[in-house]
């Protein structure tokens, strides 16, 4: 990969990032907050996408660190009056020892094992959540201050989309990315080349878990209101997952396509058909795992219409 | 040293078990539940009873996903899902219908035995053997499918099947609901079957040989494609039984699958992938956890989530092989 490939991936995310700034003013408090959650979701599935997609290890029970996040901001916000955007470095921080502590056992199953585990920490943050009433008002959840901040989560978001796509380029493009890469592909030949295996899936694991919880708990401040289950909501991990093997997982560009594309149809079609597009869902799970496993940017490389490296 | 490793592991396993069946004791103790007078007693007594007769239940539908990973190398995540669909299948047959619930399986079992052939047929086939995460993603794609199906037909409401409503006393305290004794035979009867169904059967024969070689298998003559389909149809009929015998017993919703799957998946680890009495005995165990920790802990419903769960993880990492697992390689 050249130096122009470079300029021209970052000539395309400024583009992105300029229609972005200069969007908000020009649409109304509806669309606004849905490009709102069209972000949250690019990050969703870029963190999702570091996890799984370059190291190989399926994540079921990501929202546990979006939880995390709106609830440290939930929290702070309401009992402790602080300012919101303190809030979020408190939940990526939580966020980030949480992960720790998780990833450090859990990081030992492989496959589907790590799947369901993940699957099972989240739901068990969520009892958590509702259990533990003290601190986070159990499952009445928290209402927050109602003021008008469209425009503040709105760049908030940005930026913190931002990052997590720098960071995913990034990811995708250095030694530590191929180490991840190497891990995926054959974890113990990695390890026999010296590569030190748990350091590099827990820094991966603990770079995914980051975002999610910023995500978390601006989207916290956005809606107002959260409770153990909207916040530990098994369908944004599977929207996630979905969006980046949509995408292309493995890949940057994937899972920002995918979410643009994915979320826009589903935000339109779910006002219509409030079941059906559930239902719907399944089936295009079922479908792009089934018939398209590598996504829209592994069937574009099939097909010869992008190059290997000008997709990461 | 491997064997040292083994060894060491097993250990490990009996000292969290006996710990996780010591912990609800002590919170109840911590808490004031526990109180050591002959009431007391007979009350867990009853609770216990009535954990192994849920174990029975919990056993049955486990069986069949020990069933399909153990020929396929595929953990169906929707089995749960076809637990809730049987309960629901049995539903409408007592409903609509007015036939008993034990009588419907005789409608309900060949219908479940048809998806799951259909299921393993359209989506299954193609990809055993691959990626182990393909076939995850798929089935859970096809679970979300079939809840949110059901919940279009029948709401999130709960449902429930007044039967045999009436409790059998067995002794002057001690008590236990008659669906509970009547699924447990039922459930037994059917896993035992199911169990020389294997042992003697050709086709179970032939089941046995694809779960321990597929290749071989194939050499010796044996169509697995046939074997992979039969294997799931009986999975999921062996889940829609489950669901059956479920739905005299408790409410349901579309959304309780995700439990149901969840509970399987913890007693197969418990018990040893792939191993058949492993499973049951997994069961039994998981179900008495789970009675011990509702009836003792204050808000214990809420927590037996997380017992299966916890059950699970750390099963998994203290001895990935479970109880009577085979060994991994």
């Amino acid at each position: 990969m050249g130096q122009n490939e470079h300029l021209r991936n970052f000539g395309m995310l400024a583009v992105l990032i300029i229609i972005l700034c200069v969007l908000p003013s020009n649409i109304n408090l509806y669309q606004r907050s849905v490009i709102l959650f069209t972000m949250m979701y690019v990050i969703l599935s870029l963190s999702w996408n570091i996890i799984s997609g370059y190291t190989g290890y399926v994540s079921f029970g990501h929202v546990m660190f979006y939880g995390i996040g709106a609830y440290a901001t939930g929290i702070l916000v309401v009992d402790y009056g602080w300012h919101w955007i303190a809030t979020l470095g408190v939940g990526v921080f939580v966020s980030f020892v949480v992960s720790l502590c998780i990833g450090f056992p859990v990081l030992r199953l492989k496959g589907p094992y790590f799947a369901i585990a993940m699957l099972g920490a989240a739901e068990g943050t969520r009892v958590v959540a509702t259990v533990w009433e003290s601190l986070t008002h159990g499952g009445e959840g928290i209402g927050l201050p109602n003021v008008e901040n469209s425009f503040e989560t709105y760049f908030a978001m940005l930026v913190v989309m931002l990052a997590t796509i720098i960071v995913s380029y990034w990811v995708g493009h250095s030694r530590f990315g191929i180490r991840l890469n190497a891990i995926r592909e054959d974890e113990i030949a990695a390890e026999s080349l010296g590569i030190n295996t748990t350091f590099y899936k827990l820094s991966a694991f603990a770079l995914s878990a980051i975002f999610p919880a910023a995500a978390g708990g601006i989207q916290a401040y956005k809606i107002l209101y959260i409770d153990p289950e909207t916040e530990f909501f098994i369908l944004v991990t599977i929207y996630m997952k979905l969006f980046a093997m949509f995408g292309g997982k493995g890949t940057v560009i994937g899972p920002i396509l995918g979410t643009f594309i994915l979320y826009i149809v589903q935000e339109i079609t779910w006002v219509k058909f409030p079941t059906a597009h559930l239902i719907a869902f399944g089936v295009f799970i079922v479908l792009v795992a089934r018939f398209m496993p590598r996504g829209l940017m592994g069937y574009a490389i099939d097909k010869g219409w992008a190059r290997k490296g000008m997709v990461h | 040293m491997q064997e040292k490793a083994e060894i060491r592991s097993k250990y490990w396993l009996a000292l969290f078990l006996v710990a996780a069946y010591t912990v609800p004791f002590g919170i109840g103790i911590y808490t004031d539940n526990v109180f050591f007078d002959l009431q007391w007693l007979a009350d867990l007594t009853t609770v216990i009873l009535n954990g192994i007769m849920q174990g029975g239940v919990y056993a049955m539908f486990a069986v069949g996903l020990t069933l399909i990973f153990g020929v396929m190398r595929i953990i169906n995540v929707a089995h749960g899902e076809l637990v809730m669909l049987g309960a629901y299948l049995t539903w409408m047959f007592f409903f609509y219908v007015g036939i008993d619930p034990l009588l419907a399986l005789f409608l309900t079992l060949p219908i479940a035995f048809v998806i799951g052939v259909l299921i393993q047929k359209l989506l299954l086939n193609a990809v055993v053997g691959g990626p182990e995460l393909t076939p995850l993603l798929i089935t859970f794609g096809l679970g979300l499918t079939i809840i949110h199906i059901v919940e279009a037909i029948f709401t999130t409401d709960y449902r429930t099947i007044p039967y045999a409503p009436d409790a059998l006393q067995i002794s002057e305290s001690i008590n236990i609901g008659r669906s509970k004794i009547i699924s447990f035979v039922m459930a037994s009867f059917i896993s035992i079957s199911v169990f020389f169904f294997l042992k003697i059967h050709r086709i179970g024969k032939a089941i046995r040989a694809t779960a321990q070689n597929a290749d071989v298998a194939m050499v010796c003559g044996i169509n697995i494609f046939h074997i992979y389909m039969i294997t799931s149809g009986l999975a999921a009929a062996l889940a829609v039984a489950g669901g059956a015998l479920v739905s005299i017993q408790f409410g349901f919703n579309p959304e309780t699958g995700v439990l149901y799957t969840l509970q399987a998946f913890a007693i197969i680890v418990l018990g040893g992938r792939g191993h058949y009495i492993g499973a049951l005995i997994g069961g039994v165990m998981l179900a008495v956890i789970e009675s011990l920790i509702s009836f003792m802990i204050p808000n214990g419903t809420a927590m037996v989530e997380i017992a299966s769960y916890g059950m699970m993880v750390f099963v998994l990492l203290i001895r990935p092989r479970g109880l009577m697992g085979p060994k991994e390689n």
